[in-house]
């Protein structure tokens, strides 16, 4: 599904150039779960930027479904994306000019796959049948959170990408929400790679990396 | 798997619009300036574009002008006079014209001409179903041909022949059979004027004179630069306007960053975007330009009575009083409109197709990028009023004709220039009072450290402002020196109490009448006439002559410019022999005092040297003045006019009024009568000269008046934009105990100050724009030069107006920060 | 007042240009210049009216059209050829009824409208002009008694007493003294009498269709001329011979004929012959084979008419040339059988074409054959391309 193989990033600072990542490779395979952890600034964020296409490595190469990403352009990376990918970001990102049905079914839309069935089993799981016609300022943050895991998998993704899906929410709240993406991402066969800094909240996960200074360790628990 | 769908656009489409859903006010504000940008520029276009309408069909009429022929003892022309020309063989043709009046008080031009004389090709040249023609013309019930956007007018009008429409003549006229004009219009054997086709080199009789129509002023060119004068108004509400768009769209692009970042995330490709945004222009641009236009065709159909009223005033160019918009009016508009959104939106599409996907999130770096950005902005500012002093240095320094075009490049220069400059300018006045400002006085630091940050969003709306203020300021002050001067200037040149133009065969008896009345103090006779000016050998155009008395009374009031060896030496040349020239001839030929020139009159060439140039406001024509003695033997002027002053009396009017009846009953004069003498009262007079100069500056002040409403409204709409933004910066104060009520005042007062630096700085720049004004583009589009007046008062208006607008701006936004409930701002503050 | 100046100024040169742009509300007359037109209202020329002088010499308003027409051949002392042509056209715009001026008309209303042509024709070239003017205010006119016929500076009028051969009748109409002049040309000759007017037709009366209409037809033939012809600035001295045409009618052509050909020759025995032919007209009676209709006269020397009858007299074309876009008969053979006339009658040059508002060919021919001599040759009607 996944194959990072060899990656290298640099970022200049106004303290010169600075690695992020340092030759790293990293493989996941369809219906897999993995766990990134790693402390603030070790590159974790931007590794998984480089699994979306969001954004090229200077070195290795990263392949999504098959295709090499550095070989696509800006375009088809984007149609890649919303065709194959869901993401979920740590301050949700859901647009608040749009009600929360809308929300769900953006990227869905995008990618030319909306499915009503779906869409109302995704509300129901979410608890969120109740509120589909709100805005998204109207939800509690683990609402909002919900729906942004929702929303990424309304297309039905074939790997979603979490970056800490559970740092803006209240213990209680990350939880019941871990315990939601867990089970959907069971539910629909799709790989998960999450970052987070949380043991706890990696612990569910099939496999667990650690990002330390740009290099990967494995680490088991 | 194909890239960008057109699902893709439409929803990202949807998802973008959905914003002004959430944001009505957004959308609002964009539509409104949208609208009063392209409502008064497009008012202006259409009222520009009528009247180039009306002036097509006039000049296509003056593109087979005709010589006209006169009798020259200034007697009314006969038919027989007409037949023993024609029997003597030269092509003349007869034109009877006068006004019909209508029940409104306004009148209609009637012009009775004779077909089959008229030059310019045989009338019968088409054959059939125009012979017919012509014979319904020739015979009753005759025909009268009329623009349809006359007809109506027309209609009031009783026994009138039947109507044909004729869309190329001009508005307000009719014309028909010599017949018909002549049973109209009582002439009997009398007729206007007669014609000749300019070709015809025939030999007249000594007792008729010839004129060629090029000896009239041109009017096209005139009426030219108060187009150009309306024209640059339009432009300064659209860019106004386009301000207003501005700030709007720039708000509304930084309220979705995020947005488009989500998106880009989702996977809409960076393309897709730009064109999703520039479809959202394009909408906004279509609604905005379409009610735009709209009412701008409203305000021209309110505005278009005055402006033909003064255009018919000033330059006797007739422009109909109904709109006549061809279809490139509303193409244009469109594509102003559109065109300054997307100028307006270029930069927004720019930023939006930059975006970070990766700045997610990310904070902006403001402070940095607007020190950098004001940096720019002097610089560029600074080169801007540069070149503006070049060229006002350039045209100071070019004696003679000027370019109406280059002192309106002057003018937008100096407005631009001023207008970049201004973000800087008030930042540097924000880091100086901060600087000096008592440390105690913490609130008021945070409300000069706080308008520092605002500064960019806020920049846009102030140069409006500024514009708006100095373009308030500087054509203010115009308008009140031309007026004090003019008014002065009419007082000096209509010294005597009452003004008769005798029939010619009465002139000498009415003149010896007047001698003997004891009521009155002197007479001042005064005669026109034109003739050739030679200039270096050629022919220059035909210039007006004025022969008028230099009886002392007269010497001691006449306004002179210049001279040569003062007033009085002036005065004592022009009796020996000199002549004096209007400013308008002393600038378009170069002439001043000390030089000579030629006249070609009808007994040789006559050389006079200048002895003064006088001010002669009002009048498009070189003039040149000189003893009516000499206008009478040299140059065979008709009789002309006596101004009578009346000797100093206890009752004026009384007497005058006894005066009049006694010489109408003695002669028979009237306000206007058939055998041509007339009588005018000098009070009536100084009123027409005064209605004629206020009309012509009504539409100016009226467009002024206006961009100085958006200027405000553009004030208003931003703060309103900003207001949710401005609480979530606010609520901490409110958090760290500062009241609501003391919130709300430190906002009032931050505008107060950011609009009071802005009006300190369009006071400079009015004046300068009222120099640019009466030096450059006054002497361009009318040929003379106003004396530079300051009003205090009226600067004083200006500064008020602008704390006025700052506070009216500031209320609504702060009345709804006064209204909202604590809760909200404690949320507004947990979200900061 | 300065408004008033420029406005007018504005409006006269808008109607100059104007005509072009006049709306077309009438229907196009059928025949030519709408001379096939009739109004019962209009007096109708009829046989059995006899001719006064000089009253006839002056204008018959009731009626529809009405013309003073005169061509002559001229040689100047080099040899050279001219012809010159001077007519006033009179036009009843209303008839009679409708001609009462009604109390306020001023001077300029009129229901007369006149025009003139004037042309010379030199060895190679056609020089014409034309003017107009409405009746009632002297610019132009025809007065009897002394005879005056004028537009403008154009005139042709009694000289003074009848003293040539032809009628004393107080009109002076036997000496007369023509003069017009245009763009590089003009002209300024004396008319004599040799010879008495010649009433055509029956006493006056011409038929001019198979179905009755006609006109009042009347002319002096005999006039010789001497005088001056100006080509470009040039004066020339001629002599030669000239032919007056009077002629007043309600209706000249029927409705469906669509112009004529029309002959006045000078031959060399002394004789003239005048004859003309309308073409078109319906097919019955007794026409040519083609619908035209033919008539003349035979003048002798004397002055004695015979008036030919359509089958005494044969017009033929016998070449064409194109002359302003049109095909012209510029040679014809015209046969009177009864007077053993024989003869070809030819331009002197295809280019006497009178390009005026209604456009015809009028020039000098020569005649040949049986008799020798000269003319003038007028066709109307010939549709341009």
């Amino acid at each position: 599904m996944l194959q990072m193989t060899g990656i290298t990033k640099t970022y200049p600072t106004p303290q010169g150039p600075l690695k992020v990542l340092d030759d790293v490779d990293l493989q996941l395979a369809a219906g897999e779960s993995l766990a990134l952890m790693g402390e603030s600034g070790s590159g974790k964020s931007t590794l998984l930027h480089l699994a979306a296409g969001l954004d090229l490595p200077d070195e290795g190469s990263v392949h999504l479904g098959g295709q090499r990403l550095s070989a696509l352009n800006e375009t088809k990376r984007a149609a890649l994306r919303r065709d194959q990918l869901g993401l979920v970001f740590q301050q949700f990102h859901l647009v608040p000019s749009l009600s929360v049905r809308d929300n769900l079914t953006l990227q869905a839309r995008f990618a030319g796959r909306e499915d009503d069935d779906w869409t109302r089993h995704l509300l129901t799981r979410l608890g969120l049948d109740d509120f589909a016609a709100r805005y998204p300022e109207q939800l509690s943050g683990g609402q909002q959170q919900r729906l942004a895991i929702g929303r990424a998998l309304a297309p039905k993704p074939r790997l979603l990408l979490a970056d800490e899906p559970t740092g803006n929410l209240d213990e209680a709240a990350a939880a019941q929400v871990l315990d939601l993406l867990q089970a959907l991402i069971d539910e629909s066969g799709c790989a998960l790679l999450m970052v987070t800094h949380s043991a706890q909240v990696a612990a569910p996960m099939q496999r667990h990396l650690v990002l330390k200074r740009g290099k990967l360790m494995d680490r088991s628990l | 798997m194909s890239t960008a769908t057109p699902s893709v656009l439409r929803t990202t489409l949807a998802t973008l619009l959905s914003h002004y859903r959430r944001h009505p006010g957004q959308l609002a504000m964009l539509l409104l300036g949208l609208w009063v940008a392209s409502a008064l520029w497009s008012g202006v276009q259409a009222i520009n574009a009528s009247a180039r309408e009306s002036y097509d069909r006039a000049e296509s009429l003056f593109s087979a002008d005709l010589d006209r022929i006169t009798r020259r003892d200034g007697a009314t022309l006969t038919l027989d006079d007409y037949r023993d020309l024609r029997r003597a063989g030269l092509p003349v043709s007869p034109i009877i014209e006068g006004e019909l009046s209508l029940s409104d008080g306004e009148s209609l031009m009637l012009i009775g001409i004779e077909p089959l004389s008229l030059p310019g090709g045989a009338p019968l040249a088409q054959q059939n179903g125009d012979a017919d023609a012509l014979g319904n013309w020739l015979i009753p019930p005759y025909r009268v041909r009329v623009a349809p956007d006359t007809l109506e007018k027309a209609r009031a009008l009783e026994n009138l022949p039947p109507f044909e429409i004729a869309p190329d003549l001009p508005p307000a006229t009719l014309v028909t059979d010599i017949a018909v004009a002549a049973r109209l219009l009582d002439m009997d054997r009398r007729i206007t004027r007669l014609v000749i086709a300019p070709e015809r080199d025939v030999e007249l009789p000594a007792a008729f004179v010839r004129t060629s129509p090029d000896t009239l002023a041109s009017p096209g060119q005139l009426a030219d630069s108060f187009h150009l004068n309306l024209t640059a108004m339009g432009l300064l509400a659209l860019v106004v306007g386009l301000f207003i768009v501005h700030a709007a769209l720039g708000l509304a692009l930084e309220q979705r960053l995020g947005l488009l970042r989500t998106l880009r995330a989702l996977g809409v490709p960076g393309r897709t975007l730009i064109l999703a945004l520039g479809l959202e222009l394009l909408l906004m641009g279509l609604l905005g330009a379409l009610l735009g236009i709209v009412s701008g065709v409203i305000l021209a159909q309110l505005l278009l009575p005055d402006v033909a009223a003064t255009l018919d005033s000033l330059y006797d160019t007739t422009v109909s009083n109904t709109l006549n918009l061809p279809w490139y009016y509303w193409l244009g508009g469109l594509a102003i409109t559109l065109g300054g959104l997307f100028s307006a939106g270029a930069s927004m599409l720019w930023r939006a197709s930059r975006i970070n996907v990766l700045g997610l999130g990310q904070a902006q770096a403001w402070r940095g990028r607007l020190r950098g950005q004001l940096r720019v902005q002097l610089l560029f500012g600074g080169a801007l009023l540069a070149g503006a002093g070049f060229l006002w240095w350039y045209l100071a320094s070019t004696a003679g004709r000027q370019d109406l075009a280059l002192g309106f490049t002057l003018v937008a220069l100096l407005l631009l220039g001023a207008a970049l400059c201004l973000p800087p300018l008030l930042a540097g006045l924000l880091g100086l009072l901060a600087r000096y400002l008592p440390r105690r006085a913490a609130l008021l630091q945070w409300g000069v450290a706080d308008l520092q940050l605002q500064l960019p969003q806020l920049s846009l709306a102030m140069m409006a402002l500024l514009l708006a203020l100095s373009a308030n300021l500087g054509v203010g002050s115009m308008v009140g020196g031309f007026r004090l001067t003019f008014l002065d200037w009419l007082d000096q040149r209509l010294l005597a109490d009452l003004y008769v133009r005798p029939a010619a065969e009465q002139f000498e008896d009415l003149e010896s009448w007047l001698n003997e009345r004891s009521e009155v103090a002197t007479l001042l006779p005064a005669r026109n006439t034109e003739a050739e000016l030679i200039m270096d050998d050629k022919n220059a155009g035909a210039v007006a002559l004025f022969g008028i008395a230099p009886k002392p009374i007269l010497q001691e009031t006449w306004p002179l410019l210049e001279t040569r060896n003062g007033h009085e030496a002036a005065w004592q040349a022009l009796t020996s022999g000199a002549a004096f020239i209007n400013e308008q001839l002393a600038r378009r030929q170069g002439l001043g005092p000390g030089d000579s020139l030629q006249l070609q009159g009808p007994s040789g060439l006559v050389t006079l040297s200048v002895a003064a140039v006088y001010p002669d406001y009002g009048n498009p024509r070189g003039e040149i003045t000189l003893p009516v003695s000499r206008l009478a033997t040299e140059f065979k002027a008709p009789s002309g006019t006596l101004g009578v002053v009346l000797a100093p009396t206890g009752d004026r009017v009384q007497t005058l009024s006894r005066l009049q009846e006694a010489m109408s009953e003695r002669f028979n004069l009237a306000e206007e009568n058939p055998s041509g003498g007339s009588l005018i009262d000098q009070q009536a007079l100084k009123q027409v000269a005064t209605e004629v100069f206020e009309r012509t500056f009504a539409i100016t002040r009226a467009l002024n008046a206006l961009t100085l409403g958006v200027a405000g409204l553009a004030l208003l709409t931003t703060l309103l934009a900003q207001a949710e933004a401005r609480r979530a910066q606010l609520a901490p104060l409110w958090a760290l105990g500062v009241s609501r009520g003391r919130l709300v005042k430190l906002q009032i007062g931050q505008l107060v100050m950011a609009c009071l630096g802005t009006a300190l700085l369009a006071i400079p720049l009015g004046l300068l724009l009222t120099g640019a004004l009466v030096a450059v583009i006054n002497v361009a589009a009318f040929g003379w030069r106003l004396p530079l007046h300051i009003f205090p008062g009226q600067i004083a208006m200006t500064v008020t107006l602008a704390v006025v607008v700052a506070i009216l701006a500031a209320l609504i936004p702060a009345w709804r920060l006064r209204r909202v409930p604590p809760r909200q701002l404690l949320q507004e503050f947990a979200a900061a | 007042m300065k408004r008033l100046l420029s406005i007018s100024l504005l409006i006269v040169a808008l109607v100059v240009m104007g005509w072009q742009l006049w709306p077309k509300e009438s229907t196009a007359p059928t025949s030519y210049a709408g001379l096939g037109e009739g109004d019962d209202n209009f007096p109708q020329a009829k046989p059995g009216t006899m001719l006064n002088f000089p009253e006839d010499h002056g204008p018959h308003p009731d009626f529809r059209i009405e013309w003073w027409y005169l061509t002559g051949n001229l040689v100047a002392e080099d040899g050279r050829r001219f012809g010159v042509q001077w007519t006033l056209f009179r036009q009843a715009m209303a008839p009679p009824d409708l001609q009462q001026k009604t109390s306020d008309e001023t001077p300029w209303a009129s229901r007369q409208l006149w025009m003139a042509h004037a042309a010379l024709s030199t060895p190679e070239d056609h020089l014409f002009s034309e003017r107009f003017a409405r009746g009632g205010v002297g610019q132009a006119g025809v007065k009897t008694t002394p005879f005056e016929a004028w537009i403008d500076n154009w005139s042709l009028r009694a000289l003074g007493k009848d003293d040539s051969a032809g009628e004393n009748d107080g009109s002076g109409f036997d000496h007369l003294l023509v003069t017009a002049s245009g763009k590089e040309f003009g002209y300024r000759l004396t008319l004599d009498a040799e010879g008495p007017l010649v009433r055509h037709g029956t006493q006056g009366f011409s038929q001019k269709s198979a179905d009755g209409q006609g006109s009042m037809y009347y002319s002096q033939p005999f006039f010789r001329v001497e005088g001056e012809v100006r080509v470009a600035g040039e004066p020339i001295a001629v002599t030669g011979r000239a032919w007056l045409d009077r002629e007043w009618s309600s209706q000249l052509l029927g409705p469906t004929q669509s112009g004529w050909d029309w002959f006045s020759l000078h031959l060399d025995s002394g004789a003239k012959l005048m004859a003309f032919r309308l073409r078109g007209g319906d097919e019955s009676g007794n026409e040519n084979e083609d619908g035209s209709y033919l008539s003349g006269s035979w003048i002798t020397p004397q002055g004695n008419i015979t008036p030919l009858k359509p089958e005494d007299l044969n017009l033929m074309p016998l070449e064409y040339q194109t002359v302003a876009g049109r095909e012209i008969p510029t040679r014809w053979r015209v046969q009177v059988p009864a007077h053993d006339l024989d003869v070809e009658v030819r331009a002197r040059h295809p280019n006497q074409w009178m390009g005026t508002s209604f456009p015809y060919w009028e020039g000098m021919v020569t005649v040949s054959g049986s008799n020798e001599g000269e003319g003038y040759l007028e066709m109307t009607g010939y549709a341009g391309e």
